[in-house]
């Protein structure tokens, strides 16, 4: 049960950082609002550009997550007493990123409506296929984010790191995301873009997997 | 036992390592003759370590933090035991405060707990009685007391020798990185 209690502290610290929940949801909202007003205001293809500006919103306000996550176990040494008191690293790992996977979908359930709102692209029908193409991408964020951040936690550059090894990997993951949503958006089916489906899941077992293998090792490499 | 020496000597290196926080550049650390590497969990939760930094989430309360860091390391009764161990030490008013808001003597109760919740069979503690108050000097000597009792080996380093006296612990001095058996 250790990844509960990891999963529980996260959100925890999360719900009691009122200014950074504010600046987060803040922060992604106004990306959508500036994209659409960039875009607008007669849509070309309102299922295209509403399908990236979701997509662009989450990956930027994701990064800000991740970002506070990692300072949250660097300040007072919060991550080393983790890593001290003999907990399973995997369970740590697992439990991490349960907490950036909820955080970054209450995002998405606070981006989606507006995107869909302002774009007109509201097909309620779609909603659970969106649902789950949001679901895969947002594991593979967590999957990724949580490994790179443990590697990065004890450099001063830690942000730039972090940034540095987390968006190149994630490019084939938020491609599928863009493809994805946008053919649901357009014509209510992936099967168009299907294939895309599997490059997303593959990259997020390859994530999970990646960390089953590194994360001991990256956590201890990070003192 | 007591490690004094100058600052720069390298006592806090030392605990670091100890600690398994930190690895040697040469040597082998063992904990009952087998190297710390080979059962690093179950050598981890052996080991209560305090250090200046509190080691702890500032987010959380005290009993947050105890009881987590209790279940990490595997203890079933986490919440009832450090609930008691607040107590002793004067802080069950303050348990339901994020330790955000505390001054450095309550952080240094509570990071201090946090070391020795596990009952760890080794204890280090690094400069323990920074911040502590008279009554809160003599509780942590108790705990260290009932600790020695119980057959844990404990290294407390400071420049305080006044605080630990009553404890009347071996008295060893570190020098350039070399601890000497002698004040």
């Amino acid at each position: 049960m250790t990844f509960l209690w990891v999963t529980l502290k996260d959100l925890r610290l999360h719900a009691r950082d009122f200014r950074f929940l504010a600046t987060l949801g803040l922060f992604s909202l106004s990306l959508v609002l500036i994209l659409s007003f960039a875009f607008g205001p007669i849509f070309q293809e309102p299922a295209r550009e509403a399908s990236a500006t979701l997509w662009a919103s989450l990956f930027f306000a994701g990064i800000l997550g991740l970002t506070r996550a990692l300072d949250l176990e660097s300040e007072s040494g919060g991550g080393d007493a983790v890593r001290l008191a003999g907990a399973d690293p995997y369970s740590v790992y697992l439990g991490k990123t349960v907490s950036s996977f909820l955080l970054l979908g209450a995002l998405f359930c606070l981006v989606l409506p507006c995107a869909a709102v302002f774009f007109d692209v509201g097909n309620l029908a779609v909603l659970p296929q969106v649902a789950g193409v949001a679901a895969l991408a947002l594991i593979g964020y967590a999957a990724w984010g949580t490994l790179f951040a443990a590697l990065a936690r004890g450099l001063k550059a830690r942000e730039l790191l972090l940034s540095v090894l987390l968006f190149p990997t994630l490019i084939p993951i938020w491609i599928g995301a863009v493809k994805l949503t946008h053919s649901l958006w357009a014509d209510g089916t992936i099967e168009p873009v299907r294939d895309w489906l599997k490059i997303m899941a593959v990259m997020d077992v390859l994530g999970l997997a990646m960390a089953a293998w590194l994360f001991e090792v990256v956590q201890e490499a990070g003192e | 036992m007591l490690l004094v020496g100058a600052n720069g000597s390298g006592k806090t290196t030392l605990a670091r390592i100890m600690s398994t926080m930190l690895r040697a550049d040469r040597g082998s650390l063992t904990l009952n003759g087998d190297p710390v590497e080979k059962r690093l969990i179950q050598s981890r939760r052996a080991i209560g370590f305090a250090s200046h930094r509190p080691f702890l989430y500032m987010g959380l309360t005290p009993i947050e933090n105890l009881e987590f860091f209790g279940r990490l390391s595997g203890l079933k009764d986490a919440r009832a035991r450090a609930s008691r161990q607040l107590d002793r030490f004067g802080m069950t008013p303050f348990a339901n405060t994020p330790v955000d808001r505390f001054s450095r003597g309550m952080l240094q109760r509570v990071a201090l707990l946090r070391a020795l919740q596990g009952e760890p069979s080794v204890l280090l503690l690094d400069e323990p009685y920074a911040g502590l108050d008279d009554d809160g000097t003599a509780t942590l000597n108790a705990f260290l007391e009932e600790a020695r009792n119980r057959g844990t080996a404990t290294l407390v380093i400071s420049h305080d020798r006044d605080r630990v006296a009553p404890l009347r612990p071996r008295v060893c001095a570190m020098r350039a990185g070399t601890v000497e058996d002698r004040p």
